[in-house]
């Protein structure tokens, strides 16, 4: 099938399955899959393997890594297995960076597509609101919810979602509002379907496309974002996560730099895969730009 | 018949004619900086509405007291020239210096020292320092007797360090609420150094005051005290020699580390009376804590020698009673519940608590002060495993931050919390308020938050703080010491490692038993 | 004149924008668990049931919260922004004396970002294939992938103590007596790292914009037409390319603001560089709600400040909207 340049008129299976061949053909994307996938791996197959409890005091504290078979990445200030933190602290972190992508996602389209959909009056009051949000420094209105109410993971991603989904309504916003009024739409209008209808079957998938790209980083971002309450002390202390453990690890970063620096390679990774995940998705939605 | 005890005898009548009643040996000079390094933040400069080390170590240099002590618990002269004490122990008679004047220039008077007293009383948390006052007679401007309801040897200690500061009638006593003075982020003091700036959570910089009361001291033109972020950035700057002295230094890996370096000297002394003890407190009132010998298993289970050794590695001291050793009260006979699995197994299964589904006996949370890592929440944390070996479910509650802790403990929410509580010179300071049965305050951290009452201790704590007889005294306070330890409300761990790491430069470092939260006149710069 | 009425309709918006982060946060930290005069009460070592009861007198905290609310309005229009409840100090002075500290490592950081971003993307787009290109590529996505404390604790290791150039923290040292030029200079030795780690997520970012940007501009048909007609390689680059590469730059930094403001938090959290992060992590920790709330009202005024002055450089700056409506 000869590559179709992609035009505004938008059919239903195809662009999906040409996007997925670009997507394959997207070295950034590929090897963000890899990664990914390792990740995920590591983290929810890992425990089997390893089934070091990571609150578990093993050997003496602050040990270097490849000095004991007992901890083989070497320990921290306790006396805990760096290696059984890494594998099990990936679960509550992806579970927070998901969860609150997830929250941040789902507010973010149901306000974006509001507004841009009704546009006039629903649209000022709705984009009041984001304003409101966006102006807040996400962080620091997040460390001052999280503090409000108990630290658990729940609150963590409902703290991180509420801040973070400003960027999603505004670019699902523009989607609306550049498609509502296209061709398909006007017919689908004329047919007599109901907004409800039009909005969520017709223009969202449509939408899809830029959102999809943007979902990638924002869980991305939402597990940096993790990472960083957790480094304050503000994550959720009963449960083991890499960012906990560069928190914990940082006192002791002189004598100790692999219980921050191992855990903090972690993070990267899994950011990092989010990240390459999404430029091929961006390559497969938009050849045209494509500068490899 | 006159019964003083050994601390009040050598202090009844010392001369100090305007010369410097020297409490250290060297020869000093003058100039310099010194730069000490803390981690903790001070909410402002005044000692008489606020306890803590971080207000403590500026307000000794900023206020004078009447007096001060040396390194081996005795009193010296200060603002006080003199003192004596009645025969019947119930008042004691100030004589202050005549020549002694606040920083803008004002003589200090026994109005001043009538006023401070009033308003420590009133204002500061530490309600046993000078609850038995019952008024300050001020026959002239430089005499100042102090009436008591019953003889009070805590007095002493009372006087001293950051305790009872003499602060200025006429800047205070305008009426406004001394907590919230603005005078106390700008204060207008007695001592040998003069406020200058006050950056809050940054720095504080203080001056030599020319016109103190002692002559050609302080030696130092300035010291400046700046906060760290984190031990680990403070210990790194003292290395580099970015600051002088480094007081309260506790954790292990960095006096190791800095033991090591060939510019700085590191010693443990002068915590002798902050008697810092690390501890795990039982709510007595928690349907298991309740019975004794469940409180005493899990202090058999409790491996000191690890947590000393391993987690602190070999810098702290294990704790064994509310008095810590380098006190003259502290009883050397006490049960020291040394690590023993199986009595702690005994004694479990002897309270009625057999173990059950998953080999545990029953669970309980454990609290402890978020950001005292390797105290509290390794120690927490250690606990978790330790404790599993006798069938209890350990699970750790951690609190985001200090209120929330402090709540929950002071309101009496907890089962069992770690915990730092300072002695603070004289047992009635510090060491009374958690074990008397009227100081079992809902609302108030450390209190009696234990709820732990027995009435046998009660009588002995309220005699021995009262009597005068040094040697009667102690053995009061080791007949009380070993009934608490018995009782166990309390399971004591460690004692904080506190160091002082400072330059080698620095000539007559402040060493007596309060360290650093005593006035500084007295240290130069080689 | 259509200026000046866009200005001050935006002006409003702003005021009421404000009033807005005032009122939701004060009513969302005062009707949350947790009874400020506890904090105040542990803050000094602990309090008697008449204590607390004097406490919440004193600061007000007995009367019902619609009158907390509109007192505490009522003052901060006059600029009184409360009583800090751990310092005994007005809110409005800790955090204008802290503002001018993160202000600077903010505008560093971003201005760094900035030029050297846009630097990095012009060599990259030069020649898409090459080595300066893949770098580019590299360093942005580390930059952009790695946790930003981590980045700087990385550095921190790395250059204040293992090759130690640079101080490990703080914004100047104290104890040195060296007079104003020698102060500066203190200063911005302890500036670069904090900026550096600061400025490098956003560099990534900017950098590969930038790369695309210029890609996109440099095949479009008003370039080639310049090169058609002879004018210089460097000429089409600064004078066609660049300008509208930047633009785009530029209003996502303004826009980003809060972003950054919030990487100023950690990142000053890892330097102990005495800005408004510190604060407000001092603050939070400690429940000190009137500083809390005179952070977040200062950070939102910030934010504002630079939409609203990136939107002004837009309208200036962009020939389209200029020329057209």
């Amino acid at each position: 099938m000869a590559v179709i340049e992609k035009t505004d008129i938008v059919q239903a299976q195809s662009p999906a399955r040409e996007a997925l061949r670009a997507f394959r053909q997207s070295w950034a994307g590929v090897l963000g899959i890899i990664i990914l996938l390792a990740v995920a791996l590591f983290t929810y197959v890992g425990p089997f393997f390893y089934p070091v409890d990571p609150f578990e005091i093993v050997w003496a504290p602050l040990t270097a890594p490849w000095e004991t078979s007992v901890a083989p990445l070497g320990t921290d200030y306790l006396g805990r297995d760096i290696l059984a933190g890494l594998i099990h602290g990936g679960s509550a972190t992806l579970f927070v960076g998901l969860a609150a992508g997830f929250i941040t996602i789902t507010i973010g389209i149901l306000v974006g597509a509001f507004a841009g959909f009704f546009r006039g009056a629903v649209d000022e009051f709705l984009m009041r609101i984001t304003e409101f949000f966006q102006v807040l420094p996400a962080l620091l209105f997040a460390m001052v919810l999280v503090t409000l109410f108990t630290p658990t993971i729940y609150v963590v991603s409902f703290a991180i979602g509420i801040v973070s989904w400003p960027t999603t309504a505004r670019l699902t916003r523009a989607e609306f509002f550049r498609i509502r009024s296209l061709e398909y739409v006007n017919a689908a209008r004329s047919v007599g379907s109901k907004n409800g209808r039009i909005m969520w079957r017709v223009i969202l998938p449509n939408a899809l496309a830029p959102l999809i790209v943007s979902a990638t980083l924002t869980i991305g971002i939402a597990i940096l974002f993790e990472a960083g309450l957790s480094f304050l002390g503000l994550g959720d202390p009963n449960v083991f996560s890499w960012g906990l453990m560069i928190g914990a690890g940082r006192e002791y970063i002189l004598d100790a730099w692999w219980s921050v620096t191992f855990p903090g390679f972690m993070i990267f990774l899994t950011v990092l895969s989010f990240s390459l995940v999404g430029d091929g998705l961006n390559d497969a939605f938009n050849p045209k730009l494509r500068e490899r | 018949m006159k019964k003083f005890g050994i601390m009040v005898a050598a202090a009844a009548v010392i001369v100090a004619a305007g010369s410097s009643a020297t409490v250290q040996a060297e020869e000093g000079k003058s100039g310099g900086t010194l730069v000490i390094g803390s981690t903790q933040k001070a909410r402002h400069l005044n000692p008489a509405v606020q306890s803590g080390i971080a207000t403590a170590v500026p307000g000794t240099q900023i206020f004078a007291t009447p007096l001060r002590f040396d390194a081996n618990w005795k009193p010296q002269p200060y603002l006080a020239e003199s003192w004596s004490v009645s025969d019947d122990g119930k008042s004691i008679t100030l004589n202050l210096r005549k020549n002694a004047k606040f920083h803008d220039g004002k003589p200090i008077t026994s109005e001043d020292v009538a006023f401070s007293l009033q308003t420590v009383k009133d204002n500061h948390p530490f309600k046993s320092m000078f609850a038995p006052v019952t008024g300050v007679d001020t026959p002239d401007a430089h005499t100042a007797v102090i009436n008591f309801d019953k003889p009070h040897p805590a007095a002493f200690l009372a006087m001293s360090s950051a305790l009872l500061p003499i602060i200025p009638k006429h800047v205070y006593g305008d009426g406004q609420d001394a907590k919230t003075h603005p005078a106390n982020s700008a204060p207008v003091g007695s001592g040998p150094f003069k406020f200058s700036e006050f950056k809050p959570g940054e720095y504080i910089i203080l001056e030599k005051n020319p016109d103190y009361f002692i002559e050609d001291r302080p030696y130092l033109d300035k010291i400046i005290i700046k906060n760290y972020k984190d031990p680990t950035s403070l210990a790194l700057a003292v290395d580099k020699g970015e600051v002088t002295m480094y007081p309260f230094l506790a954790t292990t890996k960095d006096i190791a580390r800095l033991k090591k370096s060939d510019h700085l000297v590191v010693t443990d002394k002068g915590y002798e009376a902050v008697g810092p003890v690390n501890w795990l407190e039982f709510n007595t009132t928690n349907q298991y804590l309740k019975d004794k010998r469940v409180r005493q298993a899990i202090a058999y289970a409790i491996d000191r020698n690890f947590i000393v050794n391993a987690l602190h590695g070999g810098q702290s001291k294990a704790a064994t009673g509310p008095i810590v050793p380098g006190s003259p009260f502290y009883a050397a006979d006490a049960e020291k519940y040394e690590l023993d699995l199986d009595k702690a197994n005994a004694l479990l299964d002897e309270a009625g608590f057999p173990r059950g589904d998953n080999d545990m006996r029953f669970k309980l949370k454990i609290d402890y002060i978020p950001n005292a890592a390797e105290l509290q929440k390794g120690v927490a944390e250690y606990l978790k495993p330790q404790l599993k070996k006798v069938g209890i479910d350990v699970e750790l509650r951690a609190a985001p931050d200090f209120p929330t802790w402090a709540k929950r403990v002071g309101g009496h929410d907890f089962d069992m919390s770690m915990d730092i509580v300072f002695n603070w010179g004289d047992p009635v300071i510090g060491v009374h308020r958690t074990y008397l049965c009227d100081n079992i305050k809902k609302g108030v951290i450390w209190s009696n938050t234990q709820s732990y009452c027995n009435k046998e201790v009660d009588a002995l704590l309220a005699e021995a703080g009262s009597e005068l007889d040094q040697s009667k005294r102690i053995a009061l306070y080791n007949k009380a010491q070993e009934i608490i330890v018995d009782d166990a409300p309390i399971t004591y761990i460690n004692l904080l490692p506190y160091h002082t790491a400072y330059s080698k430069d620095v000539g007559n470092p402040p060493l007596t038993i309060w360290g650093t939260m005593a006035p500084m006149d007295e240290v130069f710069l080689k | 004149m259509n200026m000046v009425m866009m200005v001050a309709r935006r002006l409003l918006h702003a005021f009421l924008l404000i009033l807005a982060v005032l009122v939701l946060n004060f009513l969302l930290i005062h009707l949350a668990p947790g009874d400020p005069a506890d904090v105040i009460a542990g803050e000094m070592g602990g309090a008697t049931e008449e204590m607390m009861a004097d406490i919440r007198k004193t600061y007000g905290l007995d009367k019902p919260i619609y009158v907390q609310l509109g007192v505490y309005l009522g003052r901060a229009l006059q600029g009184d922004l409360g009583q800090s409840f751990f310092y005994n100090a007005p809110v409005l002075d800790l955090v204008l004396g802290r503002a001018g500290a993160t202000i600077l490592l903010v505008t560093t950081a971003l201005l760094f970002a900035i030029f050297v971003g846009t630097l990095l993307g012009v060599l990259a787009s030069h020649k898409p294939k090459g080595i300066v290109s893949g770098l580019v590529t590299l360093v942005s996505v580390i930059g952009y992938s790695a946790p930003i404390f981590w980045t700087g604790l990385m550095l921190v290791i790395l250059f204040a103590w293992v090759y130690p150039i640079f101080p490990i923290s703080n914004m100047f040292d104290i104890t040195k007596d060296t007079g104003f030029f020698g102060y500066i200079l203190d200063v911005l030795h302890h500036l670069v790292l904090p900026a550096l780690t600061l400025g490098i997520v956003y560099l990534a970012q900017y950098a590969r914009l930038t790369r695309a940007s210029m890609l996109e501009i440099l095949s479009s048909d008003y370039i080639r037409t310049a090169r058609a007609k002879g004018v210089s390689e460097i000429k089409v680059y600064r004078h066609h390319a660049l300008r509208n590469a930047i633009l785009p730059v530029v209003t996502i930094a303004g826009l980003q603001f809060g972003s950054v403001v919030s990487g100023a938090v950690l990142v000053e959290t890892v330097f102990s560089w005495p800005g408004l992060g510190t604060l407000a992590f001092d603050s939070i920790l400690a429940r000190d709600y009137p500083t809390v709330l005179g952070i977040l009202f200062f950070s939102s005024v910030l934010v504002i400040l630079a939409n609203l002055i990136t939107d002004l450089v837009y309208r200036l700056v962009d020939p389209r909207i200029r020329t057209g409506g």
